[in-house]
């Protein structure tokens, strides 16, 4: 029992020590859709904010719900980060219609916030990420550009409910028919591999002709992959994808993938902890800022795996 | 141990029996009380506890009631959301605020129905399928008639049962920033109604019985599928004021909600100690159980723990709530 007692009040003491450390330097809390430990895109959005967390001399608490659709994990996470006292927040929204009322919260009690990776729909909240209308035509071009003109293309799109899905969806549409490309199809694959797969098969039944599919994110283009494979039209179809994942960039390198876009995921984390900052310093900051994109193919893929 | 030891031993028995998930809370919260000395107990997390858990303890309170007859409903979440859809069409519609806060609950009270119609007139053999097939058709319907995309922007008047906050600056005194949210009073009110029913009056103690023994309880003369159906269309309704709820608080009816909180509510129902087999299981407890999920997540949260630890420990308790629950029960026969 007396061992239990000093534990205990070691603890304390410990916890109340980091506490009293901190006290004179910023907290800033990051919140992702999910575990760096568990998706590489996330683990370097924490590996930029750490970095700017330990240049700026900031104290960073990074929690995130277990998976993407666990909205109400994210909510709470933030309203008890609130109560702990942070001095900022850095979110990429799970659902940004639901996460607002709390950030609206945030808002109203001090706390600044910023969006990184997923605009939300607070008004006044600084967005911090990649264009993706841009980033999407970008692909577009690369296509465009691989292609003859009047081809019949495909677009597989991510979650349609969300800006991140609308705005490459909308990005490439008009990209691919600029060009005079012919869209044969525009379905959801909700950003996974095997609804990817699944999807592809079907255009690819449909439209035998087919010369390019852009896929919205890296998962979707490595399941059409595989369902171009089995039909044994690869070589005759260009495939584009988005992110560039160390799976995807390996794939271009193997010449599977035909190119995809890197989105600079670690920047958000980055810019997503300096912005926070500087609006916890009382410093304002620019509505939206471009985390860039660049096309990634044959050449520069080692770069990305 | 001798004797006399052994005896106190077992006259204590009765008192853990019925105290003794609340003893927990108690050591969770003083361990908790010491670890975040300025944060845990302050006003501001106390209510968010409570925010946190008023709409999951809707479900669980609805799953109780099902597992007491021996039942399962895994179609919960799904509920969830297709009330939240049907509030949020209805408030698109323009229809005033007061019908709207109507249609989450009655949305939920008819796919109750649908569960339970379906369990006893189609004789299913297990309510786990007939859920298992509402859990996927719910969310679809749900999805088919929103489109798929989140609606957002509810008046302030629907907010109010999820968002609410009853002031308290005439106790103590001009400005102050504490307040009880309204979600709590409701939670406090729905708890200590379905206590009465369930206890003290003649469907609820026939609830009980037939989770004990559907047979005897046939026997008896209880019509088992009519109470089987009120059973479900409650928990379906329930489900539905867990969706209000959620409108209130994110302002939104969105996709993925109450995506898997069926299981949440399986485990806290699990934790307050009622039995998979039916017939065994108090109120009280699952208020228990609610909150101790509730108040370990938050704790967790306030001290940057990873949720891969709070997943591990949240299936850890409900292993070990049971096992507590196993040991006792070989005690008490042994004696």
């Amino acid at each position: 029992m007396k061992f239990l007692i000093k534990f205990v009040a070691l603890v304390t003491m410990l916890f109340s020590f980091s506490v009293y450390a901190g006290s004179h330097q910023k907290t800033i809390m990051l919140s992702t859709k999910g575990p760096g430990a568990g998706n590489p895109f996330w683990a370097s959005v924490e590996a930029g904010a750490k970095d700017a967390a330990e240049e700026f001399g900031v104290n960073l608490v990074i929690l995130s719900p277990p998976q993407e659709s666990d909205v109400m994990s994210q909510v709470a996470q933030i309203e008890d980060q609130i109560a702990k006292g942070v001095d900022g927040i850095a979110i990429a929204p799970t659902d940004p219609n639901a996460v607002a009322p709390i950030l609206d919260d945030a808002i109203a009690s001090g706390v600044p916030v910023v969006y990184i990776d997923t605009n939300g729909i607070n008004e006044g909240v600084t967005f911090i990420g990649t264009n993706n209308i841009n980033g999407a035509a970008l692909a577009a071009q690369y296509i465009c550009d691989n292609v003859p003109a009047g081809s019949d293309v495909a677009i597989l799109q991510g979650m349609i409910t969300q800006t991140t899905g609308q705005h490459r969806a909308e990005g490439s549409n008009k990209g691919l028919t600029a060009c005079g490309l012919n869209i044969v199809a525009e379905l959801p694959a909700n950003w996974d591999t095997a609804q990817g797969m699944s999807v592809t098969e079907d255009i690819i039944t449909g439209n035998p002709n087919i010369k390019a599919i852009f896929a919205s994110n890296d998962n979707m283009a490595l399941g059409a992959i595989q369902a171009l494979k089995n039909a044994d039209m690869l070589d005759d179809v260009v495939v584009v994808g988005f992110d560039a994942n160390p799976d995807a960039a390996a794939s271009v390198a193997a010449g599977e993938m035909s190119a995809t876009i890197a989105q600079f995921s670690y920047n958000m984390g980055y810019m997503g902890v300096e912005n926070a900052l500087k609006l916890a310093n009382g410093e304002s900051i620019p509505d939206n800022i471009d985390t860039g994109t660049v096309l990634v193919t044959a050449e520069n893929a080692a770069d990305f795996m | 141990m001798d004797k006399n030891q052994e005896s106190t031993f077992i006259k204590l028995i009765p008192f853990f029996e019925k105290y003794g998930i609340l003893l927990l809370i108690l050591i969770m919260v003083t361990v908790l009380h010491l670890l975040q000395p300025d944060v845990f107990l302050s006003w501001r997390n106390v209510t968010n506890i409570f925010k946190q858990v008023s709409w999951q303890s809707m479900l669980a309170l609805g799953v109780f009631m099902v597992i007491v007859t021996a039942g399962i409903d895994l179609s919960v979440g799904s509920i969830v959301m297709l009330s939240l859809m049907g509030l949020a069409i209805a408030s698109k519609a323009g229809l005033p605020w007061y019908v709207v806060m109507l249609v989450a609950p009655a949305v939920g009270f008819l796919c109750g129905l649908f569960n339970g119609l379906g369990i006893t007139l189609l004789r299913m053999p297990h309510p786990f399928i007939m859920t298992l097939g509402t859990l996927y058709i719910f969310r679809g319907v749900g999805n088919l008639i929103s489109g798929g995309v989140p609606i957002t922007g509810f008046a302030d008047q629907i907010r109010v049962i999820g968002n609410g906050k009853i002031k308290l600056e005439s106790i103590l005194g001009e400005g102050a920033r504490e307040y009880i949210p309204t979600s709590l009073i409701l939670m406090i009110v729905i708890f200590f109604l379905f206590w009465i029913f369930l206890n003290h009056t003649r469907i609820g103690k026939w609830i009980y019985a037939i989770g004990g023994n559907p047979g005897a309880a046939r026997a008896a003369g209880i019509n088992v599928d009519r109470i089987l159906v009120i059973v479900y269309t409650l928990c379906g309704f329930l489900a539905g004021i867990g969706g209000l709820i959620l409108a209130g608080r994110t302002n939104s009816a969105y996709p993925n909600a109450g995506l898997q909180s069926e299981l949440d509510a399986i485990a806290a129902v699990i934790i307050g100690g009622a039995s998979f087999f039916g017939g065994r299981g108090t109120v009280l407890g699952v208020f228990a159980g609610v909150m101790i999920m509730g108040i370990l997540r938050n704790g967790l949260n306030l001290m940057n723990v990873s949720v891969f630890w709070q997943q591990v420990l949240i299936g850890s308790i409900i292993i070990l709530a049971v096992y507590i629950d196993v040991l006792r029960r070989q005690l008490s026969t042994r004696n």
